[in-house]
């Protein structure tokens, strides 16, 4: 039974969400003390700002979740009263669900933002490194990560913007070959136009000039940004230089005028200049955007972009959860092939029991046969063995492949009196051979299996 | 022979178009691929056209109207399987591959009416002037989709409506960029097309200017294109005004044909 314990943005603050945090190097500890002090054998831990998950598999019960919550409880010291409104529970098929859809950002606070994936690798390399994944994990989440690579090529969930200054950085994209080494040039040192200018500095932008009508707070944020600072005064000898204008002064008329553009253009000579004004009210007067090779766009510019492309994350999104459906079913549907193996094993051990019961009932009677003929006998309650199971497993497997393995496996452990696995076994198998699928452990010596 | 050749690479080219922009203006990638595909088939059976026809004339299949229009398809089809095999500027299938088609659909309408005799001890300078001529245009018409897209993703910006536009085309400095280094490689191909023209009218006719359209109408492209030149050197004029003239000069340029197939 597959079983998620976690919070996440929707159902806790981020003060609480800060509490139940791991820290990455706190994580494979972590994991060996849920093994330990739970029923589950394998365990993952997906610790991120925005939610912490603690995904498990353990072979029985309902009683997994309730652990679980009391490790979270005891390992982040949360009562039960918080536990209680905040965790989420997930098992079985939902579970594996949610897994899938955190995986490609469909559980993202931002629709379909990129990180998770990457984060959701790291917690995945990390529980394989602390040895808490087995069988079922390793298919799961190698399922869900390539699942939510192919979503996001199919569906281009991640590629609309989804916040102004993201607007902002797709639209120099479009406009400039490439942002590497492009000149930026800010007006106004104010918190807006930090965040816009880092987010310029990341796609590539290198020559960064800052200006405030305080020079010393250009001169900070300059510092801050690895860019110089030039005087209030200077800056239109900039706009002959620079690609990208970004504006965020808190004046209350335009600070930048069609007049100084279109002194600047001719020094430009036909290179294209893109004005990003984030400042209410605006900085730039918007008939700059009238000028020949001049892209201006002010805030609700980019707002509307950034609504086009949440509405496109949408729509992205209801394909991705269409593709989804069919990735849940096709893992369902290993896991039921793959919990026939205990079944399957339990037939033939049950019923070589019952042969090897038999042979040794008749044992004295059949002292008189050479040990070739006594072979004979062998051989025959084997072939008889195999001839009477072959119908019944490959029917088995048959209703599997339908997805209904769960009834049919029941059905035959209570036709055969085979309980949880394992018949009235005289010799008590190997522990560590369970549902992965391992074959008969008592069976006749020599016994082929198939 | 040849017709039924031609037939043939015209319904390619058609189909060829279809599949290319359905790919490009759906994002299809297996449809933009064989439409790549399908265009190169249609390449390669307008090239065993003129083959034919030449085989069959027994000279350079550059004497009638079709034939002008039919090397000129095939060269800017050319040019276009270039750059799309070597480039990442996949949005000129929108518009090269449907102007070769149309060059190439009007050879198969237009009848072939009277082909150009000239003498034989001038044939050498005829292929020479005419195949200089036809490359220099097919290059203009590189350097006029580039522009065309150019103002379709400068119209996008200023609008700020069409996002999927603005994401579907190259940037606007590739844009730029292209169209003019395609004017680079036109312009002295259609300086030296212009120039041999006369030496060869000065050799047949024994004139080297004639009022004809097909004298006229490159002499005024030229100029157009000198014009772009200029500005862009000298001034530093580029985008939207360059790219407008651009596709003037292209239509001039392309005006010179219908004095051929008149």
């Amino acid at each position: 039974m597959l079983t998620l314990v976690g919070m996440n943005h929707r159902s806790a603050s981020l003060e609480l969400r800060e509490r139940a945090c791991f820290a990455e190097g706190d994580v494979p500890a972590a994991l060996s003390r849920i093994r330990e002090s739970t029923s589950a054998t394998e365990a993952l831990i997906l610790a991120t700002c925005n939610r912490v998950e603690i995904l498990t598999r353990a072979k029985d019960g309902p009683n997994v979740a309730a652990e679980i919550r009391a490790f979270l409880a005891r390992e982040r010291g949360l009562d039960d009263e918080t536990i209680d409104r905040h965790v989420y529970v997930h098992q079985g098929l939902h579970a594996v669900r949610h897994v899938f859809s955190v995986a490609c950002g469909l559980d993202s606070m931002v629709l379909g933002e990129p990180q998770i994936l990457g984060q959701l690798k790291k917690a995945y390399a990390l529980a394989q490194e602390s040895g808490s994944t087995g069988p079922v994990l390793d298919r799961l989440l190698q399922h869900a990560l390539s699942t939510a690579k192919r979503v996001r090529t199919t569906t281009g969930i991640s590629r609309h913007a989804v916040s102004v200054a993201y607007a902002a950085a797709n639209l120099a994209r479009t406009i400039f070959d490439d942002l590497t080494g492009r000149s930026a040039l800010l007006l106004g040192a104010g918190k807006m136009t930090e965040l816009a200018a880092k987010h310029l500095l990341s796609q590539g932008v290198t020559d960064l000039t800052v200006t405030n009508r305080t020079y010393a707070r250009a001169e900070t944020l300059a510092d801050s940004l690895g860019g110089k600072a030039v005087p209030w005064d200077d800056f239109t000898r900039e706009l002959a230089r620079v690609d990208i204008v970004l504006t965020g002064t808190a004046a209350a008329t335009p600070v930048l005028t069609k007049e100084h553009v279109r002194q600047a253009l001719r020094a430009r000579r036909g290179r294209p200049l893109f004005i990003v004004d984030i400042a209410v009210p605006r900085d730039v007067e918007p008939s700059v955007h009238d000028l020949p090779g001049v892209y201006l766009y002010d805030v609700d510019d980019l707002q509307d972009i950034v609504d086009e492309g949440l509405a496109e994350r949408r729509v992205a999104a209801e394909q991705a959860r269409r593709m989804l459906d069919i990735e849940v079913v096709g893992f369902d549907r290993w896991r039921q092939s793959a919990d026939l193996g205990p079944t399957i094993a339990a037939l033939y051990e049950h019923l070589h029991h019952v042969g090897h019961v038999e042979i040794e009932r008749y044992g004295r009677r059949l002292q008189t046969l050479t040990p070739e003929q006594r072979e004979v006998v062998l051989d025959l309650t084997r072939s008889l063995i195999q001839k009477v199971l072959h119908t019944p497993i490959v029917s088995l497997k048959s209703a599997a492949e339908r997805g209904e393995a769960g009834p049919r496996a029941a059905l035959y452990r209570e036709i055969f009196g085979l309980e949880h696995g394992r018949p009235h076994a005289t010799q008590t198998p190997q522990e560590t051979a369970d549902e992965a699928g391992s074959g008969p452990t008592h069976a006749i010596q020599g016994g082929k299996e198939d | 022979m040849a017709r039924v050749l031609l037939t043939v690479a015209l319904v390619l080219h058609l189909a060829g178009v279809a599949l290319a922009a359905l790919g490009e203006l759906r994002h299809r990638a297996s449809a933009a691929r064989a439409g790549g595909l399908v265009l190169l088939a249609a390449w390669a059976g307008e090239l065993l056209t003129l083959i034919v026809l030449g085989v069959t004339a027994a000279a350079f299949p550059l004497r009638t109207g079709p034939e002008y229009l039919l090397v000129l398809g095939w060269f800017v089809l050319t040019l276009h399987l270039l750059l799309w095999f070597r480039s990442q500027v996949r949005a000129a299938a929108l518009v090269l591959p449907p102007v070769a088609g149309l060059m190439v659909l009007s050879a198969f309408l237009f009848s072939a009416g009277k082909s150009q005799d000239y003498p034989l001890q001038t044939q050498g300078w005829f292929v020479f002037h005419t195949s200089i001529a036809t490359a220099g245009v097919a290059a203009l018409a590189v350097s006029f989709a580039m522009s065309l897209l150019f103002l379709v993703k400068e119209r996008a910006l200023k609008t700020k409506r069409s996002l999927r536009v603005l994401e579907m085309l190259p940037t606007l400095e590739a844009l730029d960029r292209l169209g003019f280094q395609a004017l680079l490689y036109g312009f002295p191909l259609l300086t030296l097309g212009i120039a041999t023209g006369m030496v060869y009218s000065a050799a047949v006719h024994n004139r080297l200017w004639i009022w004809g359209p097909k004298e006229i109408f490159p002499v005024i492209a030229w100029a157009v294109f000198a014009g772009i030149l200029w500005a862009r050197f000298a001034r530093g004029v580029r985008g939207r005004r360059s790219a407008i003239l651009a596709i003037a000069g292209f239509a001039f340029a392309l005006l010179a044909f219908v004095g051929m197939v008149r």
